[in-house]
């Protein structure tokens, strides 16, 4: 029983990348209902550039983020106008097979470039661990968590506060509408794809300097990012954090108690359970139901 | 419906003819590996194509059946004959249980339960150490057909998995031709026309989805004793990958599609082996050209082009028609 706060802030800070990496699916996924089985990739293609940026280029982990974070948008503003813009109005489908086909080839690109070694990328602070009472924590994971509540609360206020967000939320209320009032919604489809990639590639990034980045990693979290945009309601931004930070606690502490191989397990039953009980998810804000 | 069964026919004898003509062992394993992955696609096709649904957890009867046959024949020493239609069985015990939870969602709630599910088995399959023997596998599936007479070359294995081809294009044809097909049919254009003059849309689709799940299972038993090993890894996304690029490219909800499908993915797998890492992402563009250029896929292409030729020459004719 000592162990259960260590396992609970293991947890929380595990929950907090899968929140962010969410909140950028939930974006994708749960307002423009893109299935992006591509997501994954955009994620390990941030930790990757990260490694790039801080290892070749010399850069410090901060300035890193931010180019990081440009170059990706670019990647998610391009791959909306000129691949998810074509099939748009046309089901799931033609998503689900172009993104595949999207991260077949990401993935491999990438192997031919940099090769299937671990990427470690550059923290900003030491290794040292700092204790809370009985709780040992890394100060990197300190310093990554608390970037990624900033850029939690960053793409927040993006959302609610700005004229971009404002035109994000009328455009996937009433897209029909919302171009009859002006708003150029392809603008906005491919911002918003742009807002959902580089929100995964900075979570990306972030673990990248925790643990490591892998060319190979992405099919992993593209499955545990759906998990948790279910689990929390399509297209809610709450429910992503609470479904990511669920996710996070519930399998630290199946790993801590039960068993450690089955831990991937434990987001599928959770979506399984989901769908037949609360379809609509846990947080959802509209009504809608599968 | 004549010409579809024509083909098909045509296509099987062709393929029984084949390890009469051809002695090259390599030859024989691309043709054994393309009419495996005909069954599979096929099998796929009967859910994406006629139900409608997009499943993403396919692999999950693959699995079920590849394991089912490589226990029973490491653990009982049962031959094929008893084990790839028990395979087939099972699966579709997998398949009644899953599709009775996932066939109440639709859209991309099913895509994400359906992927669930086979990840929740793959998982399994890697820990369940005292019965799959985790991520070593279960090695050395016997051969053997029937009691101790083995089957020992290519041209044997070929003429078993035609048989099962044989016996999945069959299987697929007497069902997209019944009135449960046409039910499946009738769901996916329009589910609540369907319901509306009396079709039972969740009794339908889960007629569709058994049927799908028996024959992957039986390519999945055929597959086990095919490679004789049988890991983990037959739950795997790439399975799936594969499946879904030979549905869609051969076109869904044909007959002819998913077959066309398989052979050329096969071909075009082997044929881009040859530069090494550059093959799947090659792969990977010509996944994306196909979804852009080609979303119909190759028979939706030809039935277009038909659909052309026919308009062309009486093009008053055309014209006072459409008026």
């Amino acid at each position: 029983m000592d162990l259960f706060p260590q396992f609970l802030a293991n947890g929380l800070v595990m929950g907090v990348f899968y929140a962010l990496s969410a909140l950028g699916l939930t974006l994708i996924f749960g307002l423009m209902r893109v299935v992006n089985f591509a997501h994954g990739e955009f994620y390990m293609l941030g930790g990757v550039s990260g490694w790039f940026v801080t290892n070749y280029l010399g850069l410090d982990f901060f300035s890193g983020l931010i180019v990081v974070a440009v170059f990706m948008a670019a990647v998610g503003w391009l791959v909306d106008r000129f691949l998810i813009e074509r099939v748009r109005g046309q089901g799931e489908e033609p998503g689900i097979l172009l993104t595949i086909g999207l991260s077949i080839f990401l993935v491999n690109g990438t192997l031919l470039l940099v090769g299937p070694a671990p990427m470690k990328v550059a923290g900003a602070v030491a290794e040292g661990p700092l204790f809370f009472g009985p709780i040992a924590v890394t100060k990197l994971r300190l310093l990554a968590v608390a970037v990624g509540i900033a850029l939690i609360v960053g793409a927040h206020l993006l959302i609610r506060r700005t004229r971009l967000g404002a035109a994000m939320r009328a455009t996937f209320q009433d897209p029909m509408a919302a171009s009859l009032a002006g708003i150029r919604t392809g603008h906005v489809y491919a911002a918003t794809f742009a807002l959902g990639c580089t929100l995964a590639a900075l979570s990306g990034m972030l673990l990248a300097s925790i643990y490591s980045a892998q060319a190979s990693v992405g099919g992993l979290i593209s499955l545990k990012s759906f998990v948790v945009v279910i689990l929390g309601g399509m297209g809610s931004f709450a429910g992503a954090i609470a479904g990511g930070l669920l996710l996070g606690v519930a399998e630290a502490m199946w790993g801590g108690y039960v068993s450690m191989g089955m831990v991937d397990v434990i987001g599928f039953v959770l979506v399984i359970l989901i769908l037949l009980f609360r379809p609509q998810g846990l947080f959802s804000i509209r009504t809608e139901r599968a | 419906m004549t010409l579809e069964r024509n083909i098909l026919l045509a296509f099987l004898a062709g393929a029984a003819l084949l390890p009469f003509a051809v002695s090259d062992q390599y030859i024989l394993h691309l043709a054994i590996m393309a009419l495996f992955y005909a069954v599979l696609a096929s099998s796929l096709n009967l859910v994406v194509g006629y139900v409608g649904e997009f499943s993403l957890g396919h692999t999950a009867f693959l699995g079920t059946g590849a394991y089912t046959a490589a226990l029973l024949s490491t653990q009982a020493g049962m031959p094929m004959w008893v084990t790839i239609p028990l395979a087939g069985l099972v699966s579709a015990v997998f398949g009644f249980a899953i599709g009775a939870i996932t066939l109440r969602l639709q859209g991309p709630y099913f895509v994400i339960v359906t992927l669930s599910f086979a990840e929740v088995l793959r998982i399994v399959a890697n820990n369940w150490i005292a019965v799959t023997n985790g991520p070593m596998g279960l090695a050395g599936v016997g051969q053997n057909l029937f009691g101790d007479v083995a089957v020992t070359d290519k041209a044997g294995f070929f003429l078993i998995v035609l048989g099962i081809a044989a016996v999945a294009l069959y299987l697929s044809y007497r069902f997209v031709y019944s009135n449960a097909g046409r039910a499946a049919v009738a769901v996916r254009e329009n589910r609540y026309v369907a319901q509306s003059i009396g079709v039972d849309p969740f009794g339908t689709a889960m007629q569709a989805f058994v049927l799908g799940a028996f024959l992957a299972g039986l390519a999945g038993g055929f597959y086990a004793h095919y490679i004789s090993f049988v890991g983990p890894e037959v739950f795997r996304f790439a399975f799936m990958a594969t499946m879904i690029i030979m549905v869609l490219l051969g076109g869904k909800g044909t007959l002819i599609g998913p077959l066309a499908g398989a052979v050329i993915v096969t071909v075009l797998e082997e044929y881009l082996r040859e530069m090494q890492e550059l093959r799947l992402t090659l792969f990977g563009l010509i996944v994306m050209a196909i979804v852009l250029f080609l979303p119909n896929g190759l028979m939706g292409f030809i039935a277009q082009r038909r659909e052309q030729q026919a308009a062309r020459p009486p093009l008053n004719a055309a014209k006072e028609r459409t008026v």
